[in-house]
């Protein structure tokens, strides 16, 4: 299949050739190459403008401190044809953030802007402007989280991927299956490779496993929440409630191993024929063994010197009527093996470990979703053309309303 | 009385143009609301806040904290107050229709914001400001929580029963009711429900609101 050259960006390693999901040397290809093809976005109707006068017409906007339109930025946005040019556009898009219309940055803009960066090789400045969304207002739709991720994968970046992941969490887009799919991949290729975390990376992953396994049905989706929800009790338990909640879309009702065993419950107890993962069992054991043996430390130590300062601090958050998580541990140990052992009698525990499973998935799933997506792609294209029209339009007939109204007052002025 | 005193024209355009500086260099929302975390004093007035508010000032955030963080300022969202969550069982919460951050603020952590107001589970007709943006106090319902979060609470008992009168009261009613004429022959009864008043913490309207007539045009 000949790659258009405009894929340069992302295709360095030269295997476009290749339509399958697996190449020679082992690289991985979730989504297909349709859609990652960007004929439809670059043949979209653009107006083309000179950059430098747009640039200039912004500067002189926001000196006489007037709002600069989001036509002005998309327009901007659209024209870049290289790499200094997107510096320039990450500026005004800094500076459109801080002026009272940041409101109005429009989803064409952030998309164009996306594809961009990463047709010019600017995968970074991406991700930098992503992670910092709440100074250039960069807030992509599904499909376009989707291109990035991928991009990442192409190049086997998984760490970017994750950061990716995480700003999906954040904002809370686990809306469309193909993001949930793909982001559930790169969570446990990276939870594989590495184990030991710092309390924020093990609460962004909780939260980040957690957020698409409440919308999967299946035996995957079911393990992530149970993984999420060990997780966030590990946390909770070691920093405080407010830890897990602070900053995250989380609940700041406590009892995260709670509802973890709930799960496991929800599983034993179901007619139909749900597994959970093995490995995300053995996941919740062990948080809860060692928060067991951390928990007896801490009361020899308490008893010894007597000082509950950290103590007090959570205990603020809860209700004088609900006794701290800590003493109910061997509780949630006990109800642990009690339903671990239930499902090992009904059969519901899955050998496999969760990265082969979630790839079966991803293989079984993705190709049905990507195709809804491209469709819903094409309309939204077509919906954003019209809005642009429209928007044009009324700058234009603005124009001549301010034009005559000059044009008025020059003539009173000069019969006067 | 002396004849009408001479037009001061000049000053009259200095207090115009007094007037039209003090609007343009007023002290925007992120400037009056910049809050010093170590001393708990704001820079621009000096004032200190309360010392028990320190705990929350640190611990959680301003609505508009919040609200950059998400896309379109978080428009249809639900937010509530701890404070809220901590004194009534019911949900109360504000559910955004418009924000308009302060562009002045670094991180567009200022501004204000206007939402349908739903306060123990009673949902107002219409949206208006949202009162106290800038407190340290808001906290934003995760997507997956909405539903369980707005489910209403198990509904309190009906009022009691209502409870013949004190036999004085009971007879100066009938009295009453002999002299006006009046035949019914039931048992005046007396309701036990209480008067519903607002709770101390209902949030109070900011805008006035806006006068009900037919405007042309």
């Amino acid at each position: 299949m000949a790659a258009p050259m405009v894929r340069h960006g992302f295709l360095q390693a030269r295997r476009m050739a290749i339509p399958l999901h697996f190449s020679p040397a082992g690289k991985r290809f979730l989504l297909s190459a349709a859609y990652s093809d960007s004929h439809k976005w670059e043949a979209r109707e653009k107006e083309h403008c000179h950059l430098a006068d747009l640039a200039s017409l912004m500067d002189k906007t926001y000196e006489r401190k007037f709002p600069v339109s989001s036509l002005t930025i998309s327009r901007f946005v659209d024209n870049i044809s290289s790499r200094e040019e997107i510096d320039h556009a990450e500026y005004y898009l800094y500076k459109f953030r801080h002026s009272p219309n940041c409101w109005y940055l429009k989803d064409w803009t952030v998309h164009t802007w996306i594809r961009q960066c990463l047709k010019y090789g600017a995968q970074d400045k991406a991700l930098y402007t992503l992670v910092n969304k709440v100074q250039y207002g960069i807030f992509p739709d599904n499909f376009t989280f989707n291109l990035l991720i991928d991009s990442f994968i192409k190049k086997e970046n998984y760490k970017d991927a994750l950061s990716v992941v995480f700003e999906i969490m954040m904002q809370e887009a686990f809306e469309v299956p193909s993001t949930q799919l793909l982001s559930l991949y790169v969570l446990y290729h990276c939870l594989s490779k590495k184990t030991d975390f710092s309390w924020e990376e093990e609460r962004n992953f909780g939260a980040s496993l957690l957020l698409p396994g409440l919308k999967q049905e299946n035996s995957v989706g079911l393990s992530s929440q149970l993984y999420g929800y060990a997780l966030l009790g590990k946390v909770e338990l070691q920093r405080g409630l407010r830890d897990v909640y602070h900053n995250m879309p989380l609940l700041w009702k406590p009892g995260y191993l709670d509802r973890a065993l709930r799960v496991m419950e929800k599983v034993a107890a179901s007619p139909e024929d749900l597994k959970l993962c093995g490995e995300a069992l053995d996941v919740l054991e062990r948080v809860l063994r060692t928060l067991t043996s951390t928990a007896d430390q801490a009361s020899e130590t308490q008893s010894q010197e007597g000082e509950d300062n950290q103590g007090s601090v959570n205990l603020v958050e809860q209700l004088d009527l609900e006794e701290p998580e800590e003493s109910k541990l061997p509780q949630y140990l006990e109800r642990f093996k009690a339903s671990r052992s239930q499902l090992q009698a009904l059969g519901r525990i899955e050998a496999e470990s969760l990265l082969t499973l979630t790839t079966q998935l991803v293989k079984a799933k993705l190709p049905a979703c990507e195709v809804e997506d491209l469709a819903t792609y094409e309309q939204k294209l077509q919906q954003w053309h019209l809005e642009r029209v429209q928007l044009i339009q009324r700058e234009q007939e603005q124009r001549e309303k301010a034009k005559q109204k000059y044009q008025a007052w020059m003539a009173a002025k000069t019969a006067a | 009385m002396a004849r009408k005193p001479r037009p001061r024209l000049i000053a009259e355009l200095a207090r115009r143009v007094r007037a039209l500086r003090e609007q343009r260099d007023r002290p925007r929302d992120s400037q009056r609301y910049a809050l010093d975390y170590g001393s708990l004093t704001r820079p621009l007035s000096g004032r200190r806040l309360p010392a028990r508010a320190g705990a929350d000032v640190r611990r959680e955030s301003r609505l508009l904290q919040l609200l950059a963080r998400l896309p379109a300022f978080g428009l249809g969202r639900l937010v509530t107050r701890k404070s809220w969550l901590w004194q009534h069982d019911e949900p109360c919460y504000w559910r955004l229709t418009r924000v308009r951050p302060d562009p002045a603020a670094q991180n567009l952590d200022h501004g204000k914001a206007w939402g349908v107001l739903t306060f123990k589970g009673r949902t107002e007709g219409e949206a208006r400001e949202i009162e106290q943006v800038m407190y340290h106090d808001w906290r934003l319902v995760p997507k997956h929580e909405e539903a369980a979060f707005t489910a209403p609470a198990p509904a309190p008992a009906d009022a009691p029963p209502p409870v013949p009168y004190p036999p004085l009261l009971r007879a100066m009613i009938l009295a009453e009711r002999q002299k006006n004429g009046d035949p019914s022959v039931e048992e005046p009864l007396l309701s036990l429900a209480r008067a519903r008043a607002e709770p101390w913490d209902y949030p109070a309207r900011l805008e006035p609101r806006a006068p009900r007539r037919a405007a042309d045009g």
